[in-house]
């Protein structure tokens, strides 16, 4: 089990990252190169939820199966998601 | 009956059973005097029980009355079906009858069919004394239960759901179907696919982990293996179609726009939600049915499954691919023709591991010595039946072809071939079982009898609508050249109908005054369950099974059969010391429970309060106000049932097990939370890549987002950060057995997540204020619904928190956290999805 200082510093990263998405909206990012900003704001997204699930979830010290079960449902949505969405294309 | 001599391996050797001193009595015995439960007689019994060959029974009679009830509507069908044109049936009757005919079969009756032989038989053949959740069995089956009864009622509703039971959009909104029926048997199916996820988290826990000693998937019997193929496509395809349903009672009962036809992509939408889940659905009805063929092929012709190692691996091939071929249903809508093309090609893909597994089936009776027993005669029939739908299928896999035979009745002739070819094997699982789960054998004669009024009139109803397939699906006006065609299906209907008369008489009377039957009345038979007696004891086994030394052993038996009396096909029974299997002896064990069938009733009175809203509210009057008290009474049902739930002493099956891979240092309950969360992330994938795909429909960059400013959206993002540094914080001080800490980590949690929801209400108001209401457009449909979803999932979290508040400030998790850590799983998968929606619908 990670230790306090760990949890604590992570909920930290979490809040800045946070912050940083609305800051990206706010510096006008998205305005001059929309895709960038997308793609920077959902990279951080994803990074927050690695953390959460990997720390505060503990995902990262349980066996990797419990791991793939994860993974499964993921793929399962992002190929719902990206095919349905291709098709209309 | 049998020489009991061939060793058969395929994970298990069956026991001849007739050897074993413990016959019917004794199990009756125990079970009548065992756990609280009261004796079979008595009606108590059926509502308190948990034991997963009880529940196996109920799932198997309430399957087989609503295979009557769709019986009964499909040959009302065929009776219009007689003449084209008008019959004995109103058009909107037929359409209703269509519609609930298919909803009835697909949904109410084959899958819990098959589950009442998967309740009953694998955990017999897996070694395990009961499911790993005793008590979420029963309220699967009571919420399956009673989500068919709450389909009954929507007939009196002003009229069932009538737009088909795919449901398409724009069909499926009031514009179209505006009875309150129709919501109830939306309704009803959501009920249901609560119970479907409740029982795949369960089955998925217990045969990955409770596992007999030695009992590796390379030996788990056939008919387990596609049972856990099946529960594994039904956690992720019954959260897509979960998906599908919550956002249609939106539509229906709060006034979301999702499928309206003036939605961007709103009927494409439901065609991709709802294929996504239903074409693994067809694996999911008919996987099941391929393990009895397995069982039964290997059973009746004494030999092992030729290439097994391959069988396994096809299907397993199978149950990936049904995830990627759901398309060839849409070749007629919009999606553009590259994808079509691909999807084709997916199609033609999976059918080749299927026709590994036709030939396997063929090559294993050439090899053997076939013997005709009724269980046989339905499976091999059933494997006839199937290779003639799955050859007419591949013409509908085919883009052109599929062109020519969309909406027609080639359609219905191929997947009624696949389908009831499927109930054709589980009416055979039904005999091979019926003397296990009763004691009593079956008149064989009747039992042939069935088979040839059913083969004769099931080909006589289906085979014509090739013939006739130019007749257009759903409608009961068809060419007068057909017609000739059409009255000889409805010829053969009523033969198929009458056969079941002869099973429903054969099975009655045998169980009233059928001859005895013994462990195991099948020579050949290879799995476990057939080295018990029949009916088997309570908790299944003599001792605690085990598969090391190669075959089935009792470690550890009880009095009766520690004497060494042989009970294995092949192996000697032995018995030595387990430690394991004594160290809950002494422990007062309960296996009855009133509260998942409490449960039941309350989801009954809420889901049928709630098919009374429309638009949000209840019709004012009394009607509505009926409405209106049946969900507040439902909610008070379900809420003190919950709770009684929560405080009532339980035992359920506790390790060590045998064989756990892949998650042997993993508790069961934290391996259902895990599994139940992999299947909301399908539903929240779903609800999200909804979202994408009415962006894309309407043009991503040219959206407007709902909430004006990101802020609110910022401020509840730190609120649920910190609550989950607080759960965080609660584990460790459970950990350092710190009472108080405990306690002000779960009321700050508990406040973070009020503080989140007091934001997200006041946020709403803001808007509401401003004119944006839910049912203004899509947009603001799919933000306040999808929001929506994860804050009813917020508040569900809160009911725990508060729930383990009161017990910690009781000094609970002090010696055991687990509870605080398992809900911080969930609870951080809250966090973790409002991580995206957040950026989706506030930002980008």
């Amino acid at each position: 089990m990670p230790s306090i200082k760990l949890y604590a510093g992570i909920y930290v990263v979490l809040f800045a990252f946070a912050t940083a998405q609305v800051a990206v909206e706010f510096v006008g990012l998205l305005e001059s190169a929309y895709w960038i900003g997308l793609g920077v704001i959902l990279v951080l997204s994803l990074i927050k939820a690695l953390f959460v699930a990997g720390y505060y979830q503990h995902l990262r010290y349980e066996p990797r199966s419990i791991t793939f079960v994860v993974l499964s449902g993921l793929i399962v949505a992002l190929v719902l998601t990206i095919a349905s969405s291709y098709s209309i294309t | 009956m049998t020489d009991g001599s061939e060793p058969t391996p395929d994970g298990g050797y069956a026991g001849t059973g007739d050897e074993l001193p413990a016959a019917t009595g004794e199990g009756d015995h125990a079970t009548t005097e065992s756990h609280g439960l009261p004796p079979y007689g008595s009606v108590k019994r059926w509502l308190v029980t948990t034991n997963h060959k009880d529940v196996g029974i109920l799932y198997t009679v309430t399957a087989l009355f609503f295979l009557v009830f769709g019986g009964v509507l499909a040959l009302l069908m065929r009776v219009q079906l007689f003449t084209p044109g008008s019959g004995i049936l109103s058009p909107m009757g037929y359409n209703q009858t269509v519609s609930t005919h298919g909803l009835i079969m697909v949904f109410w009756f084959l899958s819990p069919f098959a589950f009442g032989f998967a309740n009953y038989v694998v955990p017999l053949q897996i070694g395990a004394k009961d499911l790993a959740f005793p008590r979420l069995n029963s309220l699967s089956y009571w919420l399956y239960l009673f989500s068919g009864l709450l389909l009954g009622v929507s007939f009196f509703q002003g009229g069932t759901f009538a737009g088909g039971w795919t449901m398409y959009a724009p069909l499926n909104i009031p514009t179209y179907t505006p009875s309150i029926g129709a919501s109830t048997a939306i309704l009803a199916l959501l009920l249901f696919v609560v119970s479907v996820t409740v029982s795949s988290v369960n089955f998925l826990t217990t045969m990955h982990r409770m596992r007999a000693e030695g009992l590796t998937f390379r030996r788990l019997p056939l008919f387990t293996w596609t049972i856990l193929l099946t529960v594994w496509m039904m956690l992720f395809a019954f959260a897509a179609l979960l998906a599908a349903l919550v956002i249609l009672s939106a539509d229906r009962l709060v006034g979301t726009t999702y499928f309206a036809s003036t939605s961007p992509g709103g009927s494409i939408l439901w065609t991709h939600l709802f294929w996504f889940f239903g074409h693994p659905e067809v694996y999911i009805v008919f996987f099941p049915a391929l393990g009895v063929m397995a069982e039964t092929f290997q059973t009746f012709t004494g030999q092992r499954i030729v290439g097994r190692k391959w069988f396994i691996a096809a299907m397993v091939l199978v149950a990936l691919q049904s995830f990627v071929v759901w398309m060839h249903h849409m070749f007629l809508t919009s999606i553009n023709l590259q994808i079509k093309t691909l999807f084709m090609a997916t199609t033609i893909g999976i059918s080749l591991p299927f026709d590994l597994m036709v030939f396997s089936l063929i090559y294993t009776t050439i090899k053997g010595r076939v013997r005709f027993a009724t269980p046989f005669l339905f499976t091999f029939g059933s494997l006839i039946l199937f290779i003639v739908g799955g050859i007419t299928g591949v013409f509908l896999g085919a883009v052109v072809l599929d062109y020519q035979f969309r909406g027609t009745y080639w359609v219905v002739a191929h997947f009624h071939y696949v389908m009831v070819g499927g109930v054709t094997a589980l009416i055979g699982g039904l005999y091979y079982w019926f003397p296990k789960m009763t004691g009593k054998m079956y008149d064989e004669f009747l039992g042939k009898v069935h088979f040839v009024l059913y083969f004769v009139g099931f080909n006589l109803l289906y085979f014509p609508m090739f013939v006739a397939w130019e007749t257009p699906r759903r409608v009961f006006e068809y060419p007068a050249r057909l017609t000739a065609w059409h009255q000889l299906a409805t010829v053969g209907g009523f033969i198929l109908g009458a056969s079941f008369l002869v099973m429903f008489y054969n099975l009655t009377k045998s169980l009233v005054d059928g001859e005895a039957a013994d462990g195991n009345p099948w020579a050949y038979s290879t799995t476990a369950e057939w080295a018990v007696p029949s009916p088997p004891p309570l908790e299944n086994f003599p001792g605690v099974p085990s598969y090391r030394s190669g075959s089935l052993d009792f470690l550890g038996g009880s009095p009766e059969v520690a004497d060494g009396g042989e009970v294995t096909d092949g192996g000697t029974l032995t018995t030595h010391d387990a430690g394991t299997q004594a160290a809950h002896a002494d422990e007062p064990e309960s296996h009855a429970s009133i509260w998942p069938f409490a449960i039941g009733v309350g989801a009954f009175f809420v889901f049928l309060g709630l098919s009374g809203l429309q638009e949000g509210s209840f019709a004012p009057g009394i009607a509505g106000g009926v409405y209106l008290t049946l969900a507040l009474v439902g909610v008070a049902i379900s809420a003190v049932s919950f709770v009684a739930l929560g405080r009532e002493h339980f035992h359920a099956p506790t390790g060590p097990f045998g064989e756990s891979w892949p998650f042997e240092a993993i508790e069961n309950t934290k391996l259902g939370v895990w599994i139940f969360l992999a299947s909301d992330i399908v539903l929240f994938g779903a609800f999200i890549g909804t979202y994408v795909f009415i962006r894309i429909s309407a043009g991503w960059t040219g959206w407007e987002l709902v909430p004006g400013d990101p802020i609110p959206g910022l401020m509840n993002t730190y609120l649920l950060l910190t609550s989950s540094f607080t759960v965080i914080l609660g584990l460790v001080a459970a950990e350092k057995k710190s009472r108080w800490g405990v306690v002000a980590s779960m009321t700050t949690t508990i406040l973070l997540g009020i503080g989140f929801l007091v934001n997200k209400g006041l946020e709403r108001n803001h808007l509401f204020h401003e004119g944006i209401a839910l049912s203004s457009n899509v947009r603001t449909s799919t933000f306040f619904l999808t929001t929506g979803l994860h804050a009813a999932h917020v508040i569900i979290g809160l009911l725990i928190a508060v729930y383990m508040l009161v017990r910690a400030w009781r000094g609970a998790y002090l010696e055991n956290e687990r509870p605080l850590e398992y809900f911080g799983l969930y609870w951080h998968f809250v966090d973790i999805v409002w991580l995206f929606l957040f950026p989706l619908f506030y930002i980008l």
